[in-house]
C-alpha cells in the first residue's frame, strides 16, 4: 500500500485486512453497523411560518422523527430529554421551542446551560444564524466570565436566550436574581446540554443549582419547561429526572439518517507474556492511519493527551514526507491552539483542504467539522458516549465510514476491547450523581437562602428543610425568625464559597509559579490532595506536567512549576476502613454483599516514581502529612463460606486481584474516573470476621455510586472474570488483576478461582 | 432519607467538618441560646426603639423604628445650585438617603436595615432614619421609605447609583412592591470624581468630610463593623451598639447636604468660584464640557488661569522641566494608561474603576498614594492646555492658537505638546498645511534639544516623525498638479533637509 491512489473507504480497509496480517491481528473485534434511511416527520400546524422560512432557507424542509417529537412534547408543556448521535441536529430539539416562545411572545425568554463557555459561545452564535434566517430579531447573548460589565446589564435586562454554564448560573445570576427578573418572570425554555457530562461531584452540584433555579422561577410564576440533550448513556432519563428533580420524555428514536459504518477494536501485540506487556497504542494508532490517509480519505486521530496528539502529529507527517505525501495536509488540534487557527482547521476539514487531523477531545463536543470518512481513537476516551462522540465524528451519509478503536495499556481500556457488547450493543454505562450528599445539599441550602427566605416546610430536594436548616442555623448563618421563615442573617456571599467541581468543604489550591505573576492552577479536595500533590509529586494538569515544590498543608496551598519529565509519580496511601452503618444487606453466592457508610483513614507515607509507557520504578520519597479521615458509602462483599477451603497467603493475592478487577469493571459500568472508587480488602475484617472486599467513594458522603454497585453486583462479579479471564497475559498483569506484588504467585488463577466461587451457589472443591 | 439517618448523617457531617476544617465554623453557636425561640419583630423593635430612643411605628407592613435626628441649619440657594451642571432644577424636593446594609454585594440575600433621609425645610435640614427591627417587618420600612419619597424629588446620594438604589430596588421587588418612584437622582459621587479628584486621596465620603468640608468625626464606627453588630442584634445580642451606627447613617446623610451647601456656596456663584483652587476649577470646566455648555467650561478655565497667582496653588509644586512633567502632559494630550497605580490598572477616579466608598477594610493601594494625592496636580500649564482645547471646541480657533502658541513660548515638554497642538489646528482647522509643517518642525526642533539633555520622549518623537512624514506627502499632494519637475524638485529640496539625528551622543 504505498501508492497515493485514491481508493474508497470501504476498499481501503478491505485491503488493510486481507494484505496486512500485522494489523489484522489486533483486531478484537470488527462490527457493522448497517446504513439507515431518514425517517421524516412534517413541520407541525403550528410552527410560526417565519421559522418555517428560516429553515427552508437553510435546506431544512422536514424534519427527522426524532426532533419533530421533542418540540411537539415541549409543545405539551413536557420536560423532554433528547439521546440520541453526534451531528443528527439536536440543537433543532431545542432551539425550535425556544424561538417559538420567542415568536409567539417576544417578551418570552429562555435559558441555554452548557457546561462550558467554549461551547456555549459556538451554540450562540449557531442559534443567532438560525433565528436570522427566520427574521426574527431575537437577542440571544452568552454570559460568562468574558462577558464585559456594560453588556451584562444589558443582557440581564434584554437577552431573549441567556446562554451560560452551570458555574455562572450559580454564582452570577441565581444570586441577583432580582436583576434577572424579566428572564425569571418569562422563563418559557430551560436547556442543558450534553447532559451526561453532569454526573459525579459536578452534576450532584448542577442537580441543586437547578433546585434553585426552579425555586426562583416559582416565586416569579414561571413554568419552564427543560430541555436535556445526552449523547448515548445506558439511564438518560434516569439522569435527566435526578438532575431536574422531574420526570421527562424520552426521545431516543434516530430520525437521522447515516451510511454504513465499520468499528474495529484493537489491541496492540503482546510483547511479553509474562508481564503482560503490550506494543504502543499510539504506534498502532498511527499504522491504522496511514493507509487510509494515502488513499485520500479524510481521517481523524483522536489522543488522550497533548503529548500523545503531538507525537502522533510528527510520526504522521513523517511517515507522509517519506513517501512524499500530502504532509501539510495533516493538521494538529488541541487545547493551546489559537482560535483563528481551531476555525481555519475546521474550515478546512469542512471543505476538504485538510486531509487528516490529530485532536484531542477538544474536538469531541460540539465543534462543527462535517462528516469525515475514518475516525481513529489512540485509546478508550473513558466512556461510552465520549468514544460515540469521537466515532461520531466519522460518518458519511452516502458511503462507509469507519472508526477504529485502538486499547492503550490501561485496565480499562483492555476491558473494553474485550467485551464488545459494553461497547456496540446497547449501552451498559450509566450516569450516577447524588443531588442529596450532604455535603452538597448543605452548601446549596445556604445559597437557596441567601436568595429565597425559606418558608416553614418547604421543600428543597429530598424533603422538608426545616431540620437541615436549623443544622446550618447551628453556624449563626441564617435564623429563623418569628414568622418561622428562614433568613439569611451573615454578611458572607455563600455562593463565592462554593465550587461546582468539588465536593469538599476544604480544597488544597495548587498555585503555578512558573510564569511571572503566578497563577491558580486548580483545587484538589483534601484526600485528593495527599496522593496528588505531596512535595516532589508530579502532578498531571491538561496533561502538563508540574512538579511540586512546596505543601502548605495548613495553608491548603500547593507550590508547582511547570516541569517536562518521562516520570510520573505514585503515591502508595495505606488505608484502613472501619463500617459505621448499614443501609443495605443482603446474601451472595459465598457470602453477603452490603451497601453502607464507612469511615475510611488514610495515611501517605512514601511516593515512587514510574517511568512513562514501562511503568518501570525510578525512585522513591518519604511523604510526610497527617493521617484524613473520609466518611464515605461504600460497596463491600464478605465470603464467609470460602474461608476455610483457602489458604491465607493465597485468599490474601486472589482477594487484592479480583478487588482489582472489580474495580476497574466498576469504573467503566459507572462511568466514573478509576479515581473515584477507592479498594480495600481484608483477609479477615474484623467487623465482618470474613474475608472483605471493600470499594468506597472518594467523595465526602459518597454520590450514589455504592449503591449502584450493590444492586448490580452479580454483574459486577461476573464481569470481573470475564476480564481476568481474555487478558492474555499469563498469571496477572497490571491490566486484570494489578501489579504482580510476589513473582511466583498465580495472581490471575487465583482471583479467576475466587471470582468462580462467588458467583456460585456452592463453593468450588479445592 | 429517615429522621433518625439524617440525624446521624448530620452528627456526623459535624464531626467531619471539625476534623477536616481545623478552625471552628464562622458565627457564634451561642448566639442562638435565647431560647431556640425567635423573639417576635414587636418586641425587637421596642428594643432598638428603646436604646435608640426613637419611635415604635406599627405600620400595618410591619413595625419600624423610627429615629429623628435634630434638625440643624443648612441655608441653601437652590435656584444658584440650578446654575451647575447636573443639579436639579430649584422647585425639585430633594431627598437625600444612605442606607447600611448587612453585607457589600448587592444581591439578593442582602438586605438594607437602616434607611437615613433628609430634606430641606427651608433653611433647616430635617433628618429621619428609619430602622428595620427583623426580618419579616421588611414590608413595613419598604413602605415607610415609600412614603418620605414624593413622585417628583429627586434623590441625594453617595454612590447611590451604584450602590443603594439599586439595593433598595431588589428589596422591593423581593418584598413584591413597587420600588417608590422620583423624578432623578444626584448621585453626588462623579461630581467629587470630577471635581476634587486632583486633591483627595480616596472618593469615600469620610475623606469628603475631612478633606473637603473641613469636618472630622469622633469615636466613629468603622463601614466593616456595621453589618456585623446588626446580625448580632438580631442573634440576640445587645441593641446599644447600633447606637453608633445610627449616629454614623446620621452624619452621612448630613454630609451629604453639608457637600450640597458647599458646592452651592462655592462653586455655583461665578465670583466665589474664583476663589477656588485651580484644579477643582478645571474640574468643574470638564463637568461644563460634558454637557455641552462650553461657554461656562472657558469662563472657569479662564477664572483659574486668571486667578492662579492670588491662590496658593495646590498640587502645583512639581517640578516642571524633568520626566515626570512630560509623562504627565503627553496624558493629557493623549489618553494614555496611568502608570502609576495599582493592579488594576486604572486610576481611583476612573468611572470603569469600583469606587472606594468605604466599607472594607483600608485598600492596600491607597498606602501607595504618594503626597496624598493620586492625580498628577493641575498646573497652570495643564489648565492653559485645557484652555486651548476648550477654545477649538468653540471654534474659536484663531483664540486656540493663540492660547497655545503662548503656551509655546514656554518650558520645554510643554512647549513640545504646544507646538502639536497648533500643528494640529494648522492642518485640519485653520487648512494651512504649511504652517503646520513649520509648528512641527519646531516641536521637532525643542523635542531635540530635549533629548540631546536626556529628556526626550521616544512616544513623542515617533508621533511628531510621523506627524512630519504626514505633511509632507500632503503638501506634495497639494502641489501634484504643478508641472512634474516642479513637484519632483521641491520634494526632492524637503528630503535634503537633515533628518533629526536618531540618537543623540552627548560629548563631554
Amino acid at each position: 500500500m504505498r501508492t497515493y491512489a485514491p481508493a474508497t473507504t470501504d476498499a481501503v480497509l478491505r485491503a488493510i485486512l486481507a494484505d496486512e496480517p500485522s494489523l489484522a491481528r489486533g483486531v478484537t473485534h470488527h462490527a457493522v453497523i448497517p446504513a439507515r434511511v431518514a425517517e421524516y416527520r412534517d413541520h407541525p400546524e403550528w410552527l410560526d411560518p417565519r421559522i418555517r422560512a428560516g429553515l427552508a432557507s437553510r435546506g431544512i424542509e422536514r424534519l427527522y422523527t426524532h426532533q419533530a417529537e421533542a418540540i411537539e412534547a415541549v409543545r405539551a408543556g413536557r420536560d423532554v430529554v433528547v439521546v440520541t448521535p453526534t451531528a443528527s441536529g439536536k440543537t433543532l430539539c431545542y432551539a425550535l421551542p425556544a424561538l417559538q416562545a420567542i415568536a409567539e411572545d417576544p417578551a418570552a425568554r429562555a435559558l441555554f446551560l452548557f457546561p462550558t463557555k467554549a461551547l456555549g459561545q459556538d451554540q450562540a452564535t449557531e442559534f443567532a444564524e438560525l433565528s436570522q434566517a427566520a427574521g426574527l430579531t431575537v437577542s440571544a447573548a452568552t454570559y460568562d466570565g468574558d462577558t464585559p460589565a456594560p453588556i451584562r446589564s444589558a443582557i440581564r435586562g434584554a437577552g431573549q436566550v441567556v446562554v451560560t454554564n452551570p458555574d455562572m448560573l450559580h454564582s452570577a445570576i441565581l444570586p441577583h436574581h432580582t436583576k434577572w427578573f424579566q428572564l425569571f418572570e418569562q422563563l418559557r425554555v430551560i436547556v442543558i446540554d450534553e447532559l451526561h457530562t453532569y454526573r459525579g461531584v459536578f452534576g450532584s452540584h448542577v442537580a441543586n443549582v437547578i433546585r434553585r433555579l426552579l425555586r426562583l422561577c416559582a416565586h416569579y410564576g414561571s413554568k419552564p419547561v427543560i430541555v436535556c440533550c445526552s449523547a448515548t448513556i445506558a439511564n438518560p432519563a434516569e439522569l435527566a429526572a435526578t438532575l431536574t428533580g422531574r420526570t421527562p420524555i424520552l426521545v431516543d428514536r434516530n430520525g437521522a439518517p447515516s451510511g454504513e459504518r465499520h468499528v474495529l477494536l484493537v489491541e496492540p501485540p503482546l510483547t511479553h507474556a509474562a508481564t503482560g506487556a503490550r506494543g504502543s497504542n499510539l504506534t498502532l494508532a498511527h499504522r491504522w492511519a496511514m493507509p487510509f490517509l494515502r488513499a485520500g480519505r479524510q481521517t481523524v486521530v483522536f489522543g488522550r493527551s497533548r503529548t500523545a496528539v503531538e507525537i502522533m502529529l510528527s510520526t504522521l507527517r513523517e511517515a507522509l514526507r517519506q513517501d512524499l505525501g500530502p504532509r501539510s495536509r495533516i493538521r494538529g488540534y488541541r487545547g493551546g491552539y489559537l482560535p483563528t487557527e481551531r476555525r481555519a482547521i475546521e474550515r478546512g476539514l469542512r471543505d476538504g483542504e485538510i486531509l487528516g487531523v490529530v485532536a484531542t477531545n477538544a474536538l469531541e463536543l460540539g465543534v462543527d467539522i462535517g462528516r469525515l470518512d475514518v475516525s481513529i481513537l489512540a485509546g478508550y476516551p473513558g466512556s461510552v458516549a465520549a468514544t460515540w462522540q469521537q466515532i461520531g465524528r466519522a460518518g458519511r451519509r452516502g458511503g462507509t465510514s469507519v472508526a477504529i478503536l485502538v486499547a492503550s495499556a490501561a485496565p480499562v481500556d483492555r476491558y473494553v476491547v474485550h467485551h464488545p457488547e459494553f461497547l456496540i450493543g446497547g449501552a451498559a454505562e450509566e450516569a450516577r450523581l447524588d443531588p442529596d450528599n450532604l455535603h452538597v445539599l448543605i452548601a446549596h441550602l445556604r445559597c437557596a437562602t441567601f436568595e429565597l427566605p425559606f418558608e416553614p416546610g418547604e421543600v428543597f430536594g429530598p424533603g422538608v428543610a426545616d431540620d437541615l436548616l436549623a443544622f446550618i442555623a447551628e453556624s449563626g448563618h441564617i435564623r429563623q425568625a418569628e414568622d418561622g421563615r428562614w433568613y439569611w442573617s451573615s454578611e458572607n456571599f455563600p455562593a463565592s464559597e462554593v465550587s461546582l467541581r468539588t465536593a469538599a468543604p476544604e480544597n488544597v489550591v495548587i498555585i503555578d509559579t512558573t510564569p511571572d505573576r503566578p497563577r491558580v492552577l486548580g483545587e484538589v479536595d483534601l484526600f485528593s490532595a495527599q496522593v496528588l500533590v505531596h512535595e516532589r509529586a508530579i502532578y498531571m494538569h491538561d496533561s502538563v506536567q508540574y512538579y511540586v515544590d512546596r505543601l502548605e498543608w495548613h495553608e491548603r496551598k500547593a507550590y508547582v512549576h511547570r516541569v517536562d519529565v518521562d516520570h510520573y509519580t505514585y503515591a502508595n496511601r495505606a488505608v484502613t476502613l472501619k463500617p459505621l452503618d448499614v443501609f443495605a444487606e443482603a446474601a451472595a453466592p459465598g457470602g453477603r454483599r452490603v451497601h453502607g457508610e464507612v469511615m475510611v483513614a488514610s495515611l501517605v507515607t512514601l511516593f515512587k516514581k514510574l517511568k512513562f509507557g514501562t511503568d518501570e520504578n525510578v525512585g522513591w520519597g518519604p511523604i510526610d502529612l497527617p493521617e484524613l479521615e473520609l466518611q464515605t458509602t461504600a460497596y463491600w462483599l464478605t465470603a464467609e463460606d470460602l474461608a476455610g477451603s483457602w489458604r491465607r497467603n493465597d485468599l490474601d493475592v486472589a482477594l487484592m486481584g479480583a478487588g482489582r478487577a472489580i474495580q476497574t469493571v466498576a469504573s467503566v459500568l459507572l462511568m466514573g474516573d478509576p479515581h473515584d472508587l477507592g479498594l480495600v480488602t481484608q483477609v479477615r475484617s474484623p467487623h465482618h470476621e470474613a474475608p472483605t472486599i471493600y470499594l468506597y467513594e472518594a467523595t465526602p458522603g459518597g454520590l450514589g455510586l455504592s449503591v449502584r454497585l450493590w444492586e448490580r453486583h452479580d454483574e459486577l462479579i461476573a464481569a470481573a472474570a470475564a476480564l481476568i479471564r481474555d487478558c492474555g497475559c499469563e498469571a496477572g498483569c497490571p491490566a486484570c488483576t494489578g501489579p504482580r506484588l510476589e513473582p511466583d504467585v498465580d495472581a490471575r488463577a487465583l482471583a479467576l478461582r475466587l471470582l468462580a466461587e462467588l458467583s456460585t451457589a456452592s463453593p468450588v472443591p479445592a | 432519607m429517615s429522621g433518625a439517618t439524617l440525624e446521624r448523617r448530620l452528627a456526623n457531617y459535624r464531626a467531619a467538618i471539625r476534623a477536616t476544617a481545623g478552625t471552628a465554623p464562622v458565627g457564634r453557636a451561642g448566639d442562638r441560646r435565647d431560647g431556640g425561640v425567635a423573639r417576635g419583630s414587636i418586641e425587637l423593635g421596642q428594643r432598638l426603639a428603646d436604646a435608640l430612643e426613637g419611635e415604635l411605628v406599627l405600620d400595618p407592613a410591619g413595625p419600624v423604628v423610627r429615629v429623628e435626628p435634630a434638625t440643624v441649619v443648612l441655608p441653601i440657594d437652590r435656584e444658584r445650585l440650578a446654575a451647575l451642571p447636573g443639579m436639579p432644577a430649584a422647585g425639585v424636593p430633594l431627598v437625600c438617603l444612605d442606607t447600611e446594609t448587612t453585607g457589600l454585594a448587592t444581591a439578593a440575600g442582602t438586605v438594607a436595615f437602616l434607611v437615613g433621609l433628609g430634606w430641606w425645610e427651608d433653611d433647616r435640614f430635617r433628618q429621619v432614619q428609619l430602622l428595620l427591627p427583623d426580618h419579616p417587618a421588611e414590608p413595613g420600612l419598604l413602605a415607610r421609605l415609600a412614603a418620605h419619597i414624593p413622585p417628583d424629588a429627586w434623590l441625594v446620594t453617595y454612590n447611590g447609583r451604584g450602590f443603594d438604589w439599586p439595593l433598595l430596588v431588589a428589596r422591593y421587588r423581593m418584598a413584591r412592591m413597587p420600588a417608590p418612584a422620583h423624578m432623578g437622582h444626584l448621585d453626588l459621587l462623579p461630581f467629587v470624581r470630577r471635581v476634587f479628584r486632583h486633591r483627595m486621596t480616596n472618593a469615600r465620603l469620610q475623606t469628603v468630610e475631612t478633606e473637603l468640608l473641613g469636618t472630622a468625626r469622633h469615636g466613629d464606627v468603622d463601614g466593616w463593623q456595621i453589618p456585623g453588630l446588626y446580625l448580632d442584634f438580631l442573634r440576640g445580642g445587645d441593641a446599644w451598639p447600633l447606637i453608633d451606627v445610627v449616629r454614623h447613617n446620621r452624619e452621612d446623610v448630613r454630609s451629604l447636604a453639608r457637600l450640597l451647601v458647599r458646592i452651592d456656596a462655592d462653586y455655583a456663584d461665578p465670583e466665589a468660584r474664583g476663589r477656588q483652587p485651580l484644579g477643582d476649577l478645571a474640574g468643574l470646566a470638564r463637568s461644563f464640557g460634558r454637557v455641552g455648555r462650553l461657554d461656562e467650561a472657558l469662563a472657569c478655565l479662564e477664572a483659574a488661569v486668571t486667578g492662579a497667582d492670588r491662590r496658593p496653588a495646590i498640587g502645583a509644586s512639581a517640578p516642571t522641566p524633568d520626566r515626570r512633567a512630560v509623562a504627565e502632559v503627553a496624558a493629557v494630550l493623549e489618553p494614555a494608561a496611568d502608570p502609576a497605580d495599582d493592579g488594576t490598572g486604572l486610576p481611583w477616579w476612573h468611572p470603569r474603576r469600583p469606587p472606594d466608598v468605604g466599607g472594607q477594610g483600608p485598600r492596600p493601594s491607597w498606602e501607595r498614594v504618594v503626597d496624598g494625592r493620586l492625580d498628577s496636580p493641575w498646573t497652570v500649564e495643564r489648565v492653559e492646555i485645557e484652555r486651548g482645547r476648550m477654545l477649538r471646541r468653540l471654534g474659536r480657533y484663531d483664540e486656540a492658537q493663540a492660547a497655545w502658541l503662548n503656551l509655546a513660548a514656554g518650558p520645554g515638554a510643554i512647549a513640545v505638546q504646544a507646538w502639536i497642538e497648533v500643528a494640529k489646528l494648522r492642518e485640519h482647522r485653520l487648512a494651512d498645511p504649511g504652517g503646520a509643517l513649520d509648528a512641527t518642525s519646531r516641536a521637532m526642533a525643542i523635542a531635540e534639544r530635549r533629548r540631546r539633555t536626556g529628556l526626550g520622549d521616544p512616544i513623542v518623537d515617533r508621533a511628531l516623525e510621523h506627524r512630519l512624514g504626514r505633511l509632507r506627502t500632503r503638501i506634495r499632494g497639494a502641489t501634484a498638479s504643478q508641472p512634474r519637475r516642479q513637484a519632483v524638485t521641491r520634494s526632492t529640496a524637503i528630503a535634503t533637509e537633515p533628518p533629526p539625528p536618531r540618537q543623540s551622543v552627548a560629548s563631554p
